[in-house]
C-alpha cells in the first residue's frame, strides 16, 4: 500500500498540471519531497510522469499538426546534453542541496506560469491546406488554424537554444519537465505560435525526461515499486485535466497553481 | 504582452513539405498507452518479484518510447534526404549513450 500515497499524489498534481497547462511534475516532485520522499528519489517518479505524459499527449497533438520536429529536435540537442549533466551532477549532491534546487525551481515555474502571454499568429489567406506541416531542412512551418493556416518562422535562434540547454539540466537536477522554461522560449522569445510552441515542448520534454532517466536508472535511483502507480495515475490524470480545461480558464487554475508552488518551495526550504 | 496579442503575419517558409504525418507514431502512441494503463495498474498493486518484473517493463517502455521517436524520426528524416536534421538525430542520441556511458563509468555517483 506504500505506492498509494505517491499514486494519489501524481494523479492531483497530473490533474492540475494539466488544467493549467504547465504539466504535473513541478507539482509532483516537490510534494513528494515535502510528505517524505528524498530528492533523489522523487526526481525520477517526476521524470517518468513527463516521459508517460508526453507519450498520452502525443496523438492528439500529432493530429493537429501542431508538433514541429525538426525544431523540436534541434533544441533536444541541447536540452539532452543539458539533461544528462544535471542528471549526473544531481546524483553528487547532497538532498538538502537538492531540496533548495528544488524549491528554486517550483517558484520560477510560479513566475514564469503567471506572466505567460499566449501570443497568437494570424492566419495567411495565401496559405493552403498544402502548405501545412515542417519544412524540410529547416525550422520553420505552417500549422492549421480553423479555417486557415498560420504560417510561422522562428526568430532568436541562439538565446531560445541557450534556454532549452537550462531547461534541460533543470529537468536533469530536479525532475520537473523544464516546460515552463521552454514554452516561454518558444513562444514569447523564438516568435513560434503558442500553440505549436506548447505541442513541440509536449514533445521534447518527452526525449528530455528519457535522457536524464537512462543516467537515473545506472545511478539506481528508480523505485520500480512506486513507479508504475505515479505513471497510471500520471496519465490518468492528464486525460482528466484536459478534458476539464474547458470548463475552466487555464489562466486563473496557472495563478492558483503559481501561490501552490511558492508554499511548497517555502515547504522544502523549512524542511531542508 | 497581453494575452492573446498578435505576433504579426509571418511570411510563407519557402522549401518543401515534410512528408511526415504522424501515420506510424499516433497509432503506435495510443496503442502503447493503452497497454500502459493496465500493466502499470496491475504491475502496482502485484507484490513480490512478479510486480518488480512489470513494473521494470513499464518503466522501460516509458522511458524508451521517446526515444524510439527521436530513432523513427531520424530514420524518416533519411528518406527525406534531410542529412542536417539526421545529423541533428543521431546527435541527440548520441547524447544520451554518451551520458549512459558516464553514468556506467560511475561518473556523478
Amino acid at each position: 500500500m506504500e505506492q498509494l500515497g505517491p499514486a494519489l499524489l501524481a494523479l492531483a498534481a497530473a490533474t492540475l498540471g494539466s488544467l493549467g497547462g504547465i504539466g504535473g511534475a513541478i507539482l509532483l516532485v516537490p510534494l513528494l519531497v515535502v510528505t517524505g520522499t528524498s530528492a533523489a528519489e522523487a526526481a525520477p517518479l517526476g521524470l517518468l510522469m513527463v516521459a508517460a505524459a508526453s507519450i498520452a499527449a502525443g496523438p492528439r497533438q500529432l493530429r493537429e499538426r501542431a508538433v514541429n520536429h525538426r525544431l523540436g529536435m534541434a533544441s533536444e540537442l541541447l536540452a539532452s546534453t543539458g539533461a544528462v549533466v544535471g542528471a549526473l551532477v544531481s546524483g553528487a549532491l547532497s538532498d538538502r542541496l537538492l531540496s533548495y534546487v528544488l524549491a528554486a525551481v517550483a517558484v520560477g515555474a510560479a513566475v514564469a506560469g503567471s506572466f505567460r502571454s499566449g501570443l497568437r499568429n494570424p492566419p495567411d489567406p495565401a496559405c493552403g491546406p498544402g502548405d501545412v506541416g515542417e519544412r524540410v531542412g529547416g525550422l520553420a512551418g505552417a500549422y492549421p488554424l480553423g479555417n486557415g493556416v498560420v504560417p510561422y518562422r522562428p526568430a532568436r535562434l541562439r538565446g531560445g537554444l541557450a534556454l532549452m540547454g537550462l531547461a534541460g539540466v533543470v529537468a536533469g537536477g530536479s525532475g520537473a519537465s523544464g516546460g515552463f522554461i521552454k514554452t516561454p522560449a518558444l513562444s514569447e522569445l523564438m516568435r513560434v505560435p503558442s500553440r505549436v510552441a506548447a505541442a513541440t515542448t509536449t514533445f521534447t520534454v518527452g526525449i528530455t525526461a528519457s535522457a536524464a532517466l537512462c543516467i537515473f536508472a545506472l545511478q539506481g535511483r528508480i523505485d520500480v515499486e512506486l513507479a508504475p502507480g505515479v505513471i497510471v495515475a500520471s496519465l490518468l490524470g492528464g486525460g482528466v485535466g484536459a478534458r476539464l480545461q474547458s470548463r475552466v480558464a487555464p489562466a486563473m487554475i496557472r495563478r492558483l497553481l503559481g501561490v501552490l508552488l511558492v508554499v511548497v518551495a517555502l515547504l522544502l526550504v523549512v524542511r531542508a | 504582452m497581453s494575452a492573446g496579442e498578435s505576433a504579426g503575419r509571418q511570411p510563407i517558409p519557402p522549401g518543401q513539405v515534410s512528408t511526415i504525418r504522424g501515420r506510424y507514431q499516433i497509432p503506435g502512441l495510443v496503442w502503447l498507452t493503452r497497454l500502459l494503463m493496465p500493466l502499470g495498474f496491475v504491475a502496482a498493486v502485484l507484490d513480490g518479484d512478479a510486480g518488480i518484473a512489470l513494473g521494470t517493463a513499464v518503466v522501460v517502455a516509458v522511458v524508451a518510447a521517446p526515444l524510439l521517436r527521436v530513432g523513427w524520426l531520424t530514420f524518416r528524416w533519411r528518406q527525406e534526404r534531410d542529412t542536417r536534421f539526421v545529423l541533428v538525430g543521431c546527435g541527440v542520441l548520441g547524447v544520451v549513450v554518451v551520458g549512459v556511458v558516464l553514468a556506467a563509468l560511475g561518473v556523478g555517483a
